[in-house]
């Protein structure tokens, strides 16, 4: 613990004693028990309570006087468990009296306090924490808490009730016997503890461990046989945090206490089984699901489970049937019977509405056939039960075909209909089930569900040949004029995943492509922003696909039939919406990348849109669209860079003018935004034109995490590391003169400027990156390692204006100079202001602008140091536990002094 | 009896993370979907796990509605809909979907801001969300399906804040969200229809509080201000983005237009453009003066108000600056504190609650001494001074909403426990009405008495008003005599002829039989001649007949007497009477002095 912290704590215990009212606010107490919970964990001698005396005290006093706060006897009964965990805080805490009191539940409803959930939690919670060693077992089993945790099982309080099960899961999983190596039975068991395996392998803790275990096991399984099943309508509650109970108690448990659960359980079960709860099935599922795959990992599954869990796909409620047949496949299925079954289970409903056969002709298996019509005919069920059917579809067809009682072209031609069927054509299923067809018709619940398993199936075997057929049906939705906005949405999503799948175009039709450009033209202009953006993100992802799937250059053109998407986009770039335009310029992006890629000179139409989009950087008021303009530039030089890398003989050709131009522009312009995220951008564009000019020079290391990658001035440089600055610097010498070259160019460009101005922003990460990248900056033009940097690099210089960031920047070079007394005649100017012939025409246009060489900047801008706040987050201080602590006792001060407090009461209202 | 569960998930008994689960005829709601900004882990999310059985809200929800964009009720949304998975309806106000994800925006770069802060939505998470977000109308009323109908009304607070009225059937919810029931500079008071709801949720955030008047406050506020200015300091306003940001802005422009003030007053960061950008969009949901005037002159185009450049910070002399973010937790606002802490002159005038940890709660508290990064100390001498501006209904208006609304109990939210207590004692005892205020993940169950509407036959209403009772009245309601029957889904009221003729059945008469013995020594004949002779002094106004077949009638109630096999002295009186007949005046008559039943 931390010695500052250390001295506060009596003082913040007091506080708390005193009262829990004049808390700083309600997280204060759970903050604390973080802090320490995390000392407790580093202190492996569980001599917390005997360094800190205070926290004794604390917990004694508090649950003697029951009159405190009941937040802060919560609190304390947590930390009673917390410091009861290790068995030494655990004696300590016996012979102070205070494990009874504190844990018993009597004390508590004897101060009216029990009815208030957070005392039960607390409760809970404390014994959870302590329930580490067999000692406290035994505190647990003499003081009968079992009956009183079962209790708790059914609490009103829904966490109360959660964190019971809990518990009670965690004291028969944690102390649960494990099988010795060869034996088999119960009798030859031995018991394991996690913590103090060492205290308790002598045989006398063994057997106390032993029988305090299986008093615990006892109670909980004639609790389980008891509660199980429900005995009345309102008994619901209680079976199903039971089952809840089993299901976490079956997921891990070990051979004898699972035979022991499963011969408990295994009546009621199937009674619960038998009775068909509708409330029961997903936890009942969970139950059987768990006590299948547990006996089937150890070869033959128990027949008794096997058969349990037939009999949930062979209940009478279809909704109940569908659901348990779900849980079973997202659950993994267990063996191909059951999957098979549960297959042919979640595809009935489909098969039924749009007749479309899926379970062959041999239908007659299938007995709920008829229940299951019935069923369908109400609205409610019909829409969740089709929901569900529809989410597994893409699961299904991906099984293997011999579970699958049809091909999965089936499975998409049945979603194909239904989608029909819901936009109110029905003409493609003339077998299907026009009762039900009025409770899809227009549900945009089932629409939205039946999209997405549209697009899931897109990757199913044997279903490209589908795509004009699908195409057709989403291309329909796309111009159905009642469509909502997600609906729209999905149906985009599933075209561009089948055309990602199915890139061959010869599978689309002119006649397809034609509606398809007739639809973007007319929901780019859609009168909701939702549908302009989907439409408008559909566009870039269609590019995006298409240069990834390697196609041919003009493919979305030519899917598109010329209605030329990037005209669309620029009208787009005038979208009233900021989220439109931003996904018009990010869309822009992804369709030009293939003619940058390829380093074309840029056409008339790039040059206009380049121009907008310095416009909308320049005077767009929302932040989103000016991100997507830094980015769309940082697209455009990377794929200049790649291009360039690739080919060398691009690279002349793919340099233009424009961009350079244009990049100087954004960085002037972003480095001055509002937005903190334009900011960074900025400094991320900047940072590749850091990579292009030094990329291959010594010291240079691409990426941005240069606080690791910088080497310690003292540390042993590895032979690698040599090898490759040696190879670096042969091949480098002669570029160490253009070095100085480079320099300027950056600082022509504004880099250098948009690197300082980011260092003094108020917005953390801006600052964080642009120091990371001053400090890789430093290291390759002169590095501290370095005496003097070479004269020509040195004698570069730039221009700091006499305002805004300049003014900051010439603060701290005056502080941080003057500091370190390197150079006598800064002090008096705040930076080293000399003539050069670089900046001086600047300078003297500006008025209070100063030059200042970019070396001695950046030797002297202290960004070591710098980068060691910045990393540590705006939280280190204010979040740190001697924060907490000092918070805690200012707030108890000026509670106790209330003329201290200036102005009215803070009430906790809003934020 | 059919039920309505009320279980907060957040804003039971504390405030933040607003997040109330409501299900009510077989709908579950969730309303507000907010975070605790006093968390930096997933506690400042909702735990949705509690309610959901197999981890898919969207199968387990019905729809989700925001009451406003305020954090602590929609800061956990993004989460919900694109990290969680929640795919269903999310329904908010045009005001409110439109500036929400400048908040959230404003949230996400405070999380950048932090180490190690991960499992956080991204931007373009924000977007997808906003645009599977219906929006509401006020007095619109919404069917979120066949059954479930929502329709939200003004609730004043913030631009686009409601309350929302949920219907199912005959059973209804109203939730407030954050509610102000007095106008203010700019916005107007919440309204709501007398709907008469099973229940309304509240928040309590001034539970105990009668507010002095805000006339009161401001007039502190601008005095504050001014003498600040006077003395040469200068004044940081640490706020949120939208907001009361607004509501003191147009305080101190028409201040600074009247004493004709030249000290320069300053917004950071280009929100004032936004703000009035969207107060003008939604000028419908501002108060009534500023919407009158907006033609001559718009309220937000501030003449005095002009934006902040960080160099600013340092001009000499006085000035007034609006800087976000409210808490002093980062970015401009807390750039400025540190320049501006070390001079007594200058003052910071903190107008809404800070978390713990924040340097806006530090000072509040008192604290003068502040750690900085890098272990650096601040020494904070300039005057720090907390008004609050935040738009609540306090207890007085908390209880006019409940006379405006009527409902039958009361589910208290959004407030400390400690004055929740005492508001609902108050409550209980004017309004007669239960209120509950549940804790975090406790449920309160409100039993509701279903009403099923029925038609009523014209016949029988015409039979009704022929009785000469007074006509129908929907405010009196009052007994109405006839036969309930069920045709084709729906249910009538009719005479029993006519439910008979429309089922088609025939009239069966019923009628009941029992015996009674009695002690008596005469003939048969006898016994039933000195009853009918008693029952002749006692039945003054009915008819009684002796018929010739030995029997004895009073109205329609045959009486036989019979002498016992056994004994002729026991004699077996056989009384038969139809279903009209009340027997039980009949028996204590016959049990009357005269004659002694064994």
């Amino acid at each position: 613990m931390d010695a500052d912290c250390v001295l506060l704590l009596p003082g913040v215990c007091q506080v708390l004693l005193d009262s829990g009212r004049s808390l700083p606010d309600d997280t204060t107490l759970e903050k604390l028990l973080d802090w320490l919970t995390g000392i407790t964990e580093a202190d492996k001698e569980g001599s917390l309570l005997e360094v800190h005396p205070c926290l004794l005290e604390f917990i004694s006093f508090v649950v003697c006087k029951t009159s405190s706060d009941p937040s802060v006897i919560s609190f304390t009964l947590k930390l009673c468990g917390l410091m009861g965990a290790t068995e030494d805080g655990f004696k300590r805490l016996q012979e102070s009296s205070v494990l009874d009191l504190a844990f018993s539940r009597q004390h508590w409803h004897e101060a009216g306090l029990w009815e208030d959930p957070c005392i039960r939690i607390g409760w809970i919670q404390g014994l959870r924490s302590m329930l580490l060693h067999s000692k406290a077992l035994s505190f647990f089993v003499q003081a009968d808490l079992t009956a009183q945790l079962l209790q708790l099982q059914t609490d009103t309080s829904l966490f109360v009730a959660s964190a019971a099960n809990q518990m009670l899961a965690h004291i028969l999983l944690f102390f649960q016997p494990v099988m010795s190596a060869g034996c088999n039975t119960i009798g030859k068991k031995h018991w394991e503890d996690k913590r103090t395996q060492a205290s308790i392998i002598g045989p006398g803790v063994t057997m106390d461990t032993s029988e305090d275990y299986d008093a615990v096991l006892a109670v909980t399984s004639k609790y389980l046989q008891e509660s199980l099943v429900p005995k009345e309508n309102t008994q619901f509650h209680q079976s199903l945090q039971t089952l809840k109970l089993l299901g976490l108690l079956l997921a891990q448990a070990r051979p004898p206490l699972r035979d022991q659960l499963l011969q408990t359980a295994a009546d009621p079960l199937e009674e619960v089984v038998t009775a068909g709860c509708s409330q029961l099935t997903l936890p009942l599922m969970d139950v059987v699901l768990a006590a299948y795959s547990s006996s089937t990992g150890e070869g033959v599954p128990d027949q008794h489970v096997a058969r349990l869990l037939s009999s949930m796909l062979t209940m009478s409620k279809p909704a109940d049937l569908i659901q348990a047949a779900a849980a079973l496949l997202s659950r993994g299925h267990p063996d191909s019977v059951h999957a098979a079954q549960a297959v042919r289970i979640l595809l009935l409903p489909l098969d039924l509405i749009t007749g479309q056969a899926l379970l062959g002709t041999n239908t007659a298996a299938d007995k709920h056939r008829f229940s299951m019509v019935d069923q369908l005919k109400s609205k409610t069920s019909c829409i969740s039960m089709i929901c569900v059917c529809l989410t597994n579809t893409p699961q299904i067809s991906l099984m293997p075909a011999d579970l699958l009682p049809c091909p999965s072209a089936s499975i998409v031609t049945a979603v194909l209909s239904l989608l029909r069927i819901c936009s109110g054509d029905s003409s493609s299923s003339p077998a299907g089930c026009p009762e039900v067809f009025r409770n899809v018709i227009s549900s945009g619940k089932v629409q939205k569900s039946a999209l997405e398993a549209l697009t899931g199936l897109s990757s199913s075997p044997g279903v490209k040949g589908m795509l004009i057929e699908v195409l057709a049906v989403l291309i329909e939705y796309l111009n159905h004029p009642d469509s909502d906005p997600i609906v729209l949405h999905k149906s985009y999503q599933a075209v561009v995943q089948w055309l990602s799948v199915c890139v061959d175009l010869s599978f689309t039709t002119d006649k397809l492509q034609q509606d398809l450009v007739e639809v973007v033209k007319k929901r780019v202009c859609d009168m909701r922003w939702e549908v302009r953006d989907s439409t408008v993100e559909f566009l870039g992802k269609l590019a995006g696909v298409l240069v990834s799937a390697k196609v041919a250059p003009d493919t979305s053109e030519v899917l598109l039939g010329g209605c030329c998407s990037a005209s669309l986009l620029r009208e787009a770039l005038q979208d009233p919406e900021s989220y439109v335009r931003a996904s018009a310029i990010s869309a822009l992006a992804q369709t030009l990348a293939h003619s940058w890629q390829q380093g074309a000179a840029p056409t008339q139409q790039q040059t206009d849109i380049v121009s907008r989009l310095l416009e909308i950087l320049s005077q767009d008021t929302e932040g989103f669209a000016r991100r997507a303009v830094v980015q769309y530039f940082i697209a455009w030089f990377s794929s200049r860079s790649s291009s360039t890398s690739r080919s060398p003989s691009t690279s002349t050709c793919s340099t233009s003018p424009l961009l350079m131009n244009s990049v100087s522009t954004v960085l002037s312009l972003g480095s001055a935004d509002l937005d903190w995220e334009v900011k960074v951008h900025t400094l991320e564009l900047a940072e590749l034109l850091l990579d292009e000019a030094f990329l291959g020079h010594r010291g240079y290391r691409k990426g941005s995490d240069t606080h690791l990658a910088l080497p310690h001035p003292y540390a042993v440089v590895s032979d690698q590391t040599c090898t490759l600055h040696t190879h670096n610097r042969k091949r480098t010498e002669g570029m160490d003169s253009d070095l100085a070259i480079r320099l300027k160019t950056l600082v022509e460009q504004g880099v250098f400027s948009v690197l300082l101005s980011g260092l003094v922003d108020c917005d953390r990460p801006v600052s964080l990156k642009a120091c990371q990248l001053l400090i890789k900056f430093r290291e390759t033009v002169c590095p501290v390692s370095i005496e003097a940097p070479e004269e020509t690099v040195a004698e570069v210089s730039c221009e700091l204006p006499g305002w805004g960031w300049g003014q900051d920047i010439s603060k701290t070079l005056g502080m941080t100079m003057s500091d370190q007394a390197k150079v006598a005649d800064i002090a008096a100017n705040g930076a080293h202001v000399f003539d050069s012939e670089d900046c001086k025409e600047n300078v003297n246009k500006g008025g209070d602008s100063v030059c200042v060489r970019v070396c001695e900047v950046l030797r002297s801008l202290g960004l070591d140091a710098k980068l060691d706040i910045l990393i540590q987050s705006s939280d280190h201080v204010h979040n740190s536990p001697l924060s907490l602590l000092q918070d805690i006792l200012t707030a108890g001060a000026a509670h106790s002094h209330p003329d201290t407090q200036p102005g009215q009461e803070v009430i906790v209202d809003c934020y | 009896m059919p039920e309505i569960k009320v279980t907060p998930l957040g804003a039971g008994q504390d405030v933040g993370r607003s997040c109330i689960l409501v299900s009510i005829g077989g709908k579950n709601i969730m309303l507000d979907c907010g975070m605790h900004m006093g968390y930096n882990d997933d506690r400042r999310f909702p735990d949705f796990s509690y309610i959901t059985q197999n981890g898919r809200l969207t199968d387990f929800l019905d729809c989700l509605i925001i009451s406003h964009f305020h954090l602590d009720h929609c800061g956990a949304l993004p989460y919900m809909s694109e990290m969680v998975g929640y795919d269903g309806p999310i329904y908010m106000t045009h005001p409110t979907k439109a500036i929400c994800p400048i908040l959230l925006e404003d949230f996400r770069k405070i999380t950048v801001d932090k180490k190690g802060e991960t499992n956080f939505f991204t931007s373009q998470m924000i977007k997808d969300c906003m645009k599977k977000v219906i929006p509401l109308n006020l007095h619109q009323t919404v069917q979120v399906d066949d059954e479930l109908e929502i329709k939200a009304y003004y609730a004043g607070h913030v631009l686009g804040a409601a309350m929302v009225h949920i219907k199912v059937g005959s059973e209804s919810v109203v939730y407030t969200g954050d509610y102000n029931m007095t106008p203010d500079r700019h916005l107007g008071a919440a309204w709501i229809d007398k709907c008469r709801p099973d229940i309304l949720i509240s928040e309590s955030t001034y539970a105990t509080t009668i507010r002095d008047s805000k006339r009161c406050r401001e007039r502190d506020f601008l005095k504050k201000v001014h003498e600040s200015i006077e003395r040469g300091g200068k004044v940081l306003i640490p706020v949120f983005a939208l907001g009361r940001a607004q509501e003191l802005c147009i305080l101190l422009e028409t201040f600074w237009e009247r004493m004709n003030l030249k000290a320069p007053i300053y917004f950071s960061t280009g929100l004032t453009e936004k703000a009035n950008h969207y107060y003008k969009l939604f000028i419908t949901w501002t108060n009534q003066k500023i919407r009158k005037t907006f033609v001559q002159r718009n309220m937000f185009e501030f003449k005095h108000i002009k934006a902040f450049d960080r160099s600013y910070a340092d001009n000499p002399g006085p000035m007034v600056v609006f800087a976000t973010p409210g808490m002093l937790h980062a970015g401009q606002s807390l750039q400025i504190f540190k320049k501006w802490a070390g001079n007594e002159k200058n003052m910071v005038i903190m107008p809404g609650y800070c978390v713990q940890g924040t340097i806006g709660h530090k000072i509040l508290n008192g604290q003068r001494k502040l750690e900085m990064e890098g272990r650096a100390t601040l020494d904070v001498k300039l005057q720090v001074e907390y008004m609050s501006f935040s738009a609540h209904a306090d207890a007085k208006g908390i209880m006019q909403l409940i006379r405006m609304a009527e409902p039958r109990n009361m589910v208290l939210v959004h407030g400390e426990a400690v004055k929740m207590e005492f508001l609902k004692g108050k409550i209980e005892q004017e309004f007669s009405i239960d209120c509950y205020m549940p804790a975090n993940g406790e449920t309160v169950t409100v039993t509701t008495n279903p009403s099923v509407p029925v038609d009523i036959s014209l016949n029988l209403l015409k039979r009704e008003m022929a009785l000469g009772g007074p006509l129908p009245d929907p405010k009196k309601p009052r007994t109405m005599h006839g036969t309930l029957i069920m045709k084709e889904n729906s249910l009538k009221l009719v005479s029993s002829e006519q439910a008979l003729k429309e089922l088609g059945l025939n009239e069966h008469q019923l009628r009941f039989t029992c015996r009674v013995q009695l002690q008596d020594p005469h003939s048969d004949p006898d016994t039933l001649h000195r009853i009918y002779t008693h029952l002749k002094s006692v039945l003054k106004g009915y008819t009684i007949q002796h018929l010739p077949d030995g029997t004895v009638m009073v109205e329609s109630i045959v009486i036989k007497v019979s002498s016992s096999a056994e004994d002729p002295n026991t004699k077996v009186l056989l009384l038969s009477w139809s279903y009209q007949v009340k027997l039980s005046s009949f028996l204590m008559i016959l049990s009357s002095p005269g004659i002694s039943p064994v």
